[in-house]
């Protein structure tokens, strides 16, 4: 075991990977000797700070008491661990001491009613954001996302340097209105968090809320929640290379990645369920009627003779994405960034990988280490092409069992899914049936960590197509 | 069995020829229209499922512009203003800012239920809870998130088509 997952277990265990550690404890972790354990999210609220890490394909949790309204800043170890302490300032109030950043405002854009607003002692409303003079400013609406996202940035000999981002725009408080829900209640919350992830949100949510009450979904609920993911998976793959290919002028690509995806919303309203599966995760399984072995024959019927063709245009406009926002293999493990961007620059990890049941000779795709849009691009196409093997290979055993055995219930619970854009977490703690604290982690906000080094050097007006090949969602970054 | 290839040399006019016929849309009925309404969609902070949703409709499985609508890139080229998202307190300004640079005669067009009164958003301190607590929300298309056919119809009869 590495010296910093030493220091974590040293600390009391309060539930199943949840370590408490005191101040002591605390520093020594940040300071421990060797390997930095990959940060998956970094949250604080009045009363503790907590860091979900990665320990091989396991999470592995610590946290520890805010004492007057401070803490040991996380970021002095894990640079990610920056937008958490910068969020937790907004809401809250409490700060980190030695942070590695500026100390810049990431939600609140000083229009709220309330500074802290979450906090026991909220103060009045601040005033808006004035631009820093001579920054060039991309606003939200010409972004070229589906979110609003604002980027300002300085353009030296004609490409952009320096750039900040203002993701606030975007952020609507869910986690909070999800306080003192049964999970039940909080469900259709979770199912709205962002539209990439209609599937896989919930599914990351419930399997929280199964191991916080020491359940075991069964295999049939299992191999359900996976073929959503999978038809998920093709869905917003082909939606992002659609949005991408029209940013650098490949129409013909874009037009039918654009069919494709149509045809499999057909595929799922003919089977009598939501186009893009909204609402059928439930936590004890999914939504009653549904039918998901015609579903997913329907959905793999209207895909498979179209990925001849995809693969041929995709190979035709991938010069286009060429040496686009690339990301490097030592930014991706530095930041931890995960899903298709992080496999896409030699990162592997893929919380599939590690799914009780998961049919693994289904998920062939390497990934890559170029890092560039044309990577990721091709990686997406890879991945539709497994998830089309894997639901062939999920129906040919469907329900299969496994003997996975039950958790202890803890009233505390970690869950996560592998969705289209990465992979999503969420932590809950119950208290009497109710979510006592809860927290979401989008893939999203590790890539939101590395963006500005993403993007220097990029020309201007080439931004939009950067973002839209990034497939950067601002409601996962904000929530 | 096609003249064409499916994949080589041959096969991007192959894609090209085939576009129309991969089209999920029965849209081959619909009249062509002269007087053209120019759309400019704004996304207010949702989880943009309504976007996503616009924006399948203005790509080319929907023939769009069959039904007399285009989507603009400039709010100085828009007749509508068509709207998604909860509306967060830090998007007003922007949205003040797109429907300024509108021209006169232009229309406010709520898509999905969080853009009329912020849906399962609501309103809070981030939030204020869509359209309706700006203004009198007269024109809007239900849903969450509404497909496009849905969208789509709902222009039609704003439109009185």
């Amino acid at each position: 075991m590495s010296d910093m997952g030493k220091v974590i277990r040293s600390g009391e265990r309060v539930a199943l990977s949840h370590y408490s550690l005191d101040a002591e404890q605390w520093e020594a972790m940040l300071a421990a000797p060797g390997a930095t354990l990959p940060l998956l999210s970094c949250w604080a609220d009045e009363h503790r700070v907590y860091v979900l890490l990665l320990k091989g394909d396991c999470p592995l949790m610590a946290s520890t008491a805010v004492e007057d309204r401070r803490y040991l800043a996380p970021s002095s170890r894990f640079p990610a661990a920056e937008w958490g302490e910068r969020v937790a300032y907004d809401l809250w109030g409490v700060e980190a001491m030695g942070a590695s950043g500026e100390g810049q405002p990431a939600l609140d854009e000083g229009v709220w009613e309330a500074t802290w607003p979450l906090s026991s002692r909220p103060g009045p409303g601040g005033q808006a954001a004035r631009p820093v003079p001579g920054r060039t400013v991309l606003p939200a609406e010409k972004s070229g996302l589906t979110g609003p996202l604002e980027l300002s940035f300085d353009v030296v000999r004609g490409r952009v340097q320096a750039v900040s981002v203002n993701a606030g725009l975007a952020h609507r408080g869910v986690l909070h209105r999800m306080i003192g829900l049964t999970p039940e209640e909080a469900l259709p919350l979770v199912s709205r968090m962002t539209a990439g992830g209609f599937v896989a949100h919930p599914v990351a949510f419930c399997r929280a809320v199964a191991q916080a009450r020491g359940l075991q979904p069964g295999p049939g609920v299992r191999d359900c929640w996976m073929i959503l993911l999978e038809i998920e998976r093709m869905s917003v793959h082909l939606f992002d290379m659609a949005r991408t290919a029209r940013a650098v002028d490949a129409g013909l690509l874009a037009t039918h990645c654009e069919h494709a995806r149509e045809a499999i919303a057909f595929a799922c309203a003919e089977q009598g369920v939501s186009r893009r599966l909204t609402d059928l995760v439930r936590c004890d399984g999914f939504r009653a009627g549904l039918e998901i072995v015609p579903l997913a024959q329907a959905v793999v019927s209207a895909m498979q003779p179209r990925m001849a063709q995809l693969r041929e245009l995709q190979s035709v406009f991938a010069p286009r994405l060429k040496g686009l926002a690339v990301l490097t293999p030592t930014q991706a493990r530095e930041f931890a960034v995960g899903g298709l961007v992080g496999r896409a620059s030699g990162r592997s990890l893929d919380v599939r990988r590690r799914e009780a049941g998961m049919r693994l000779d289904a998920l062939r795709s390497t990934g890559s280490s170029e890092g560039d849009g044309a990577a990721r691009d091709a990686l997406r196409l890879n991945e539709i092409r497994d998830s089309l093997a894997l639901i062939q290979r999920i129906l040919g055993s469907i329900g299969m069992d496994d003997d996975e055995p039950a958790p202890e219930a803890t009233q505390e619970g970690i869950g996560a899914a592998e969705g289209a854009r990465g992979d999503i977490w969420y932590w809950v703690r119950l208290r009497h049936g109710k979510i006592e604290a809860v927290q979401a982690r989008d893939p999203a906000v590790s890539l939101l960590s590395v963006l500005p080094d993403i993007l220097k050097g990029e020309l201007p007006e080439g931004l939009p197509a950067a973002l839209r090949s990034l497939a950067l969602s601002p409601s996962g970054v904000a929530m | 069995m096609s003249v064409f290839q499916k994949t080589g040399p041959l096969s991007v006019l192959h894609a090209f020829m085939d576009a129309s016929r991969w089209r999920a849309s029965a849209d081959k009925e619909a009249s062509v229209h002269n007087d053209m309404i120019s759309l400019y969609v704004l996304e207010t902070g949702g989880c943009e499922g309504c976007a996503m949703e616009v924006e399948s409709l203005c790509g080319s499985a929907f023939a769009l512009d069959r039904y007399g609508f285009r989507r603009v890139a400039d709010p100085a080229d828009a007749d509508w203003l068509l709207v998604t998202g909860a509306m967060s307190r830090a998007c007003v300004q922007m949205l003040e800012r797109v429907w300024n640079a509108m021209p006169p005669g232009k229309s406010l067009v709520a898509v999905g239920a969080c853009a009329v009164d912020g849906g399962v958003f609501g309103s809070g301190y981030a939030t204020i809870g869509g359209l309706r607590a700006l203004t009198q929300v007269r024109r809007s298309i239900p849903g969450c998130p509404p497909s496009p056919q849905d969208i789509l119809l709902g222009l039609q009869r704003l439109a009185g088509r």
